[in-house]
């Protein structure tokens, strides 16, 4: 690729960019004709700046903005969070001078029943959401990969509820959820004869851990049976003519070819639907703010309350690096047998 | 091994005609190669006789039962695919194992473990059981699919151009191999190809299909001495075989409703002749090493034959050229015998 060339430039605007081209012309001498326009329409004030830099510092320069960007909003503070981690800071009151406290952050947060009993109320969230989504969404994208009439509508309608912001699924599923009027007590009225005002899923302190799950997995699914569903179709149909020929039956053929050919794209679905679960915060508020009691209350939750309402931001800092070191350690265990199952 | 035979297909798939009124018979033991140009129905033919296709007539027997509706596992049919189509998260050893471990075979582990390993050995990947199956080169990767069609002794195999995707060299080594294979089994095979190599050295007859049609059925020899039509004639031999209208080319006698005359590279008498006897002028010698094709031109037509390797002729001599052994075709293309 030809440098930036900086000769003065009497006329900028009004030379035309192509440089004499054939139509044989090779991809690369066009895009060097397109390089030296481009450099002869550069106004001189900014030639004169760029004049005699390398390829390399001008690379530098384009990706500059991007690495301060990251570095300020990304890098620096979980690097600040580590050290807030083992201090008393209290960020409401800065003035009051910081301690190092070691590792009482993590002893305090390790020991609190409260933060444990968070800790269930997300592993009962992400236990039964994955369970759902990978069952409904492959279930799905198995039937829609039967191609059967109007497939193609179907598959968009079931992609919506995947489009909506959290906040508003979230929103709109309290109304749902209202004993007297909401559609989903009505429904589930309608086919079990129970009485729809009768309970009461967001209230209820039995029903509110599956209040959650139930939106997550409505809101969720598309988003696995799309992934599945690339994994479904990737399968060439000679491969279960083979199957076929080799005396496999639908059962047989489901269990040995279908599901082990799809199995390194489900991981991955769930891979990303449990990172994202395990951080799951605006859903659930907007649905249930965490109650009744604190039976829908995720680690994320808690932590928001801890670090921005009880401004315990030491403590809070020692929870989040917790929390980011499980889903880290976890992400990693969980990467090294994908490897393993795309391998075989 | 058995018998199979297919009588009056037909096969339509929409607008297209891919079979029509097909009626061939495999006898048991026998190697019965399908030849035909990209279209003719070949591939078609095979997918009806494993029951991947249903037919749209006609009716397909094995061993004397019909089964022309019958699913394809209920068929014992083997069938190799063109593209290596192994099951891509199994280790070879499985890939063998897959058509055993079939539950209504039920059978034995140890004795899938035998036949596996005789089968790996007679097609020379014995150390390659354990391997992933997708970790293979080319080569191997067809003969395991080879092998899996190997492992179940069915009635027949279907074989859609196995060896079309590889190289030369390993498409001869092979080629060999399912030969030797084929009469150390005395297996039954319907293979299908359109590589008129692969057809002479292989089968022990050859159908030659066109546009649906099964043209003519015989053996190697028939078809390239004996062929019933222009076309049979023209899909084997190499070079091709030159077609002529009659009086074009001299010959001794000609029916009296020939149309054309066809003559193969070694039907015809070539001499150098100066004088005026010379009807033919050489155009160019094309050298292939142990082959020399000479393009000549006679009146306004052009001739390719076969000369040997040491010919001393060279281009722009004049020749005489005469038909020795002639093939006589009348207006429609069909043999006058």
């Amino acid at each position: 690729m030809g440098k930036v060339s900086a000769k003065p430039v009497l006329f900028a605007n009004s030379i035309p960019a192509q440089a004499p081209m054939d139509p044989e012309m090779t991809n690369s001498s066009a895009s060097e004709a397109v390089a030296i326009g481009a450099a002869k329409r550069t106004p001189e004030v900014i030639a004169r700046r760029v004049r005699g830099l390398s390829d390399r510092a001008i690379a530098w320069l384009f990706i500059a903005p991007t690495i301060v960007l990251l570095l300020a909003i990304n890098v620096f503070p979980l690097i600040w969070t580590v050290y807030l981690s083992f201090t008393n800071y209290k960020a409401n009151r800065a003035a009051r001078g910081v301690e190092w406290v070691g590792l009482d952050n993590y002893r305090r947060v390790l020991t609190d029943s409260d933060i444990w009993h968070n800790m269930l109320v997300t592993g009962h969230f992400l236990l039964w959401t994955m369970t759902f989504q990978v069952l409904i969404g492959f279930g799905l994208a198995w039937l829609i990969n039967k191609n059967f009439k109007g497939h193609g509508v179907w598959t968009t309608v079931i992609l919506l509820p995947m489009m909506l912001s959290p906040a508003v699924v979230g929103n709109f599923w309290t109304f749902l959820y209202q004993p007297q009027i909401g559609l989903f007590n009505y429904i589930v009225g309608f086919f079990t004869g129970v009485d729809p005002s009768s309970f009461e899923m967001i209230g209820s302190v039995n029903l509110a851990p599956w209040a959650i799950v139930i939106v997550d997995t409505w809101m969720w699914t598309p988003y696995v049976m799309l992934i599945c569903l690339a994994g479904l179709r990737s399968i060439p149909d000679y491969i279960y003519e083979a199957a076929e020929v080799d005396g496999a039956g639908p059962l047989r053929t489901f269990w040995s070819i279908t599901l082990p050919m799809v199995l390194p794209f489900l991981m991955l679905a769930v891979l990303f639907r449990a990172i994202e679960n395990f951080k799951m915060f605006d859903l659930v508020v907007e649905l249930t703010s965490g109650g009744p009691g604190s039976v829908t209350e995720l680690a994320s939750i808690n932590l928001k309350r801890e670090a921005f309402e009880k401004w315990r931001t030491g403590l809070s800092s020692a929870f989040a690096i917790i929390l980011f070191v499980t889903v880290f350690g976890a992400a990693n265990i969980y990467v090294k047998a994908l490897n393993r199952v795309k391998q075989r | 091994m058995a018998n199979v035979s297919l009588r009056n297909i037909d096969k339509s798939f929409g607008e297209t005609k891919a079979v029509r009124n097909v009626t061939f018979e495999v006898a048991k033991g026998e190697f019965l190669v399908l030849l035909g140009p990209t279209g003719a129905g070949k591939t078609t033919t095979l997918r009806l006789v494993a029951g991947l296709e249903k037919p749209d007539a006609g009716s397909v027997l094995i061993d004397g039962a019909d089964v022309t509706s019958a699913a394809p596992a209920s068929r014992d049919v083997a069938f190799v695919f063109q593209q290596y189509s192994l099951y891509p998260h199994l280790s070879v050893y499985d890939n063998l194992a897959f058509p055993l471990r079939s539950p209504a075979r039920r059978m034995p582990e140890d004795e899938i473990r035998s036949r596996i390993e005789a089968v790996a050995g007679m097609l020379r990947i014995g150390g390659k059981l354990q391997n992933r199956s997708t970790k293979l080169s080319g080569g191997e990767m067809q003969r395991v699919a080879i092998g899996r069609a190997l492992v179940r002794r069915p009635a027949i195999y279907l074989m859609d151009e196995p060896l079309s995707s590889l190289d030369a060299k390993l498409r001869a080594d092979l080629r060999l191999e399912l030969k030797r294979i084929q009469r150390d089994l005395g297996a039954t095979i319907l293979y299908v190809t359109h590589d008129q190599i692969e057809a002479m050295t292989m089968a022990d007859r050859i159908g030659i299909l066109s546009e649906g049609r099964l043209v003519q059925v015989g053996s190697p020899r028939e078809i390239y001495a004996d062929p019933d039509n222009v076309y049979v004639a023209a899909r084997l031999g190499q070079p091709s075989i030159n077609v002529l209208p009659l009086g074009a080319l001299p010959v001794r006698s000609a029916p009296r409703t020939a149309y054309s005359v066809g003559v193969r590279t070694e039907h015809l008498d070539i001499s150098r002749d100066g004088g005026p006897g010379a009807n033919a002028r050489l155009d160019w010698v094309e050298h292939l090493g142990d082959q020399n094709h000479l393009h000549i031109r006679l009146g306004d037509h052009r001739l390719t034959i076969l000369a040997q390797p040491g010919t001393d002729l060279s281009a722009g001599e004049a020749l005489r050229i005469e038909a020795a052994n002639p093939l006589f075709f009348d207006e429609d293309g069909r043999r006058i015998r």
